[in-house]
């Protein structure tokens, strides 16, 4: 279709008119899967299931290569320094274990006391172990895709986290990698407390891989810079006591925080299951029922 | 010379390649396929790298692959990148349309006339995927979205260059 006069030939004018027909369908068949993706987001799980399961595994193995060369360039550097950073780590060593032993101690007393209170501790489980291998690299939204899928039995809605910190949940899963919507998206809302005092917040995602806090009292600003964010756990789908970030910056009635774990940087990703595992059957039964 | 004539040379055109029709909508796919790089970014400020390609082709020639391959290539690249499927359909077939509206219009091209329309139809692209982004309510503000929006433009020449060299190859030219 590309002149707008092909001639005096009845085949080919048909040829252009058809095509124009055939532009203009797609055009109608893009918005309907649009509206249907956006209106019932589960719809095309499957497919975008397999077209994850088509790039994780290149993303995974590329990765790999983008590790190593990264874990040789390192490793040369570190030879540098060697003597440096033998002692530095042999001064932290000593901190570390004084402080073992201190945590030691405290947990010891805590079981004590959750025994006397008879609260009973939910054994945390983890459903797999994976590596982050991409992320949407042109949009407003925030997702990362990880290397592990249903075949390691990682469902939609299961809370992933580094050893640093939370790095968000589950959106799709394909059979061998999945989506995860990350902490810093602006769709993520997670149930928050101050590590202080406890005070209750909620920690939104801003979009540009940082999230905001606000507390759930509105009043007086309680954040300090270097405050550090937790789960509370509240909801059930997050696991609580899980670090989320540090405040970086206050702003009027709230914060802003760096999250810990960064997806860019963290080596492992852990997935594991709801909290509260009614949390997920009550989310599935939203979802079903409307657009997230 | 007459030694000169029997001698491989370069001035002897090979003709297109074999597969020379299928070649602009191959690299679209690949350019989609970049998505899959192991890429972490907290920004999201990397172009949009399928409707890039697609729209260097479609401005260097007209008939790059007949209109409707537009469809089935947004949805591969809908499906690579992780976009609500059918945002690239109906994005990029709309793309196709007004490109050739256009090209009834105007009486000449240069290349400054298609970095402007280029500009303009990635600053479509940002701009709905910001309304997508609103519509399940995780839009950050719009000012966010002129970043990945300058970069991704001044991207183009850089694929409207690598584009042309593929379709001098392809045409073994």
């Amino acid at each position: 279709m590309a002149t707008a006069r092909p001639g005096w030939s009845r085949r080919a004018q048909y040829g252009l008119f058809f095509s124009f027909i055939a532009v203009i369908a797609g055009i109608v068949i893009g918005v309907i899967l649009l509206v249907m993706s956006l209106v019932a987001p589960k719809a095309f799980d499957s497919v975008r299931g397999a077209a994850l399961d088509v790039t994780g595994p290149v993303s995974t193995a590329l990765n790999e290569v983008r590790a190593t060369a990264n874990g040789l360039m390192s490793g040369a550097g570190d030879y540098w320094d060697a003597a440096r950073q033998n002692g530095e780590l042999k001064r932290e060593r000593e901190a570390m274990l004084r402080r073992m032993i201190q945590a030691k101690a405290i947990m010891l007393e805590n079981e004590q006391l959750k025994a006397t209170l008879g609260l009973r501790e939910r054994e945390r489980k983890q459903i797999a172990v994976g590596r982050i291998v991409g992320s949407s690299l042109n949009s407003p939204r925030r997702f990362a895709i990880l290397s592990v899928g249903a075949r390691d039995g990682v469902e939609v809605g299961m809370p992933v986290r580094a050893a640093d910190g939370l790095v968000g949940r589950v959106v799709d899963t394909g059979a061998l990698a999945s989506r995860v919507l990350l902490v810093s998206d602006r769709a993520s809302i997670v149930p928050a407390k101050l590590l202080r005092d406890g005070i209750p917040v909620i920690a939104q995602g801003r979009g540009d891989g940082t999230i905001d806090v606000r507390p759930l009292e509105v009043g007086r600003n309680p954040f300090r810079r270097g405050d550090i964010i937790i789960t509370s756990g509240t909801g059930g789908l997050y696991p609580p006591s899980v670090p989320i970030g540090r405040v970086v910056k206050l702003d009027d009635d709230g914060a802003i925080v760096i999250p810990l774990a960064d997806p860019a940087t963290a080596s492992f990703a852990i997935v594991e299951p709801a909290f509260e595992p009614t949390a997920i059957a009550a989310e599935k039964a939203v979802q079903a029922a409307d657009a997230p | 010379m007459v030694r000169a004539a029997l001698s491989p040379s370069r001035r002897f055109t090979p003709g297109p390649q074999r597969f020379a029709a299928f070649v602009p909508a191959i690299t679209v796919v690949l350019a989609s396929l970049l998505a899959a790089l192991p890429i972490v970014t907290t920004n999201g400020w990397y172009p949009n790298f399928g409707f890039l390609v697609l729209i260097s082709w479609r401005l260097l020639r007209a008939d790059p692959w007949p209109a409707w391959w537009a469809a089935p290539l947004g949805l591969i690249n809908d499906l690579f990148t992780g976009y609500p499927l059918g945002f690239s359909i109906a994005l990029w077939c709309a793309t196709m349309l007004v490109l050739d509206l256009i090209d009834r219009r105007t009486m000449w091209r240069d290349y400054w006339t298609e970095w402007v329309l280029a500009a303009v139809l990635i600053a479509i692209d940002q701009w709905l995927q910001w309304q997508l982004a609103e519509a399940v309510g995780a839009a950050p503000p719009l000012v966010r979205m002129v970043p990945p929006l300058v970069i991704s433009i001044c991207a183009f020449p850089l694929t409207a260059w690598i584009v042309s060299r593929v379709d001098a190859w392809r045409l073994g030219r």
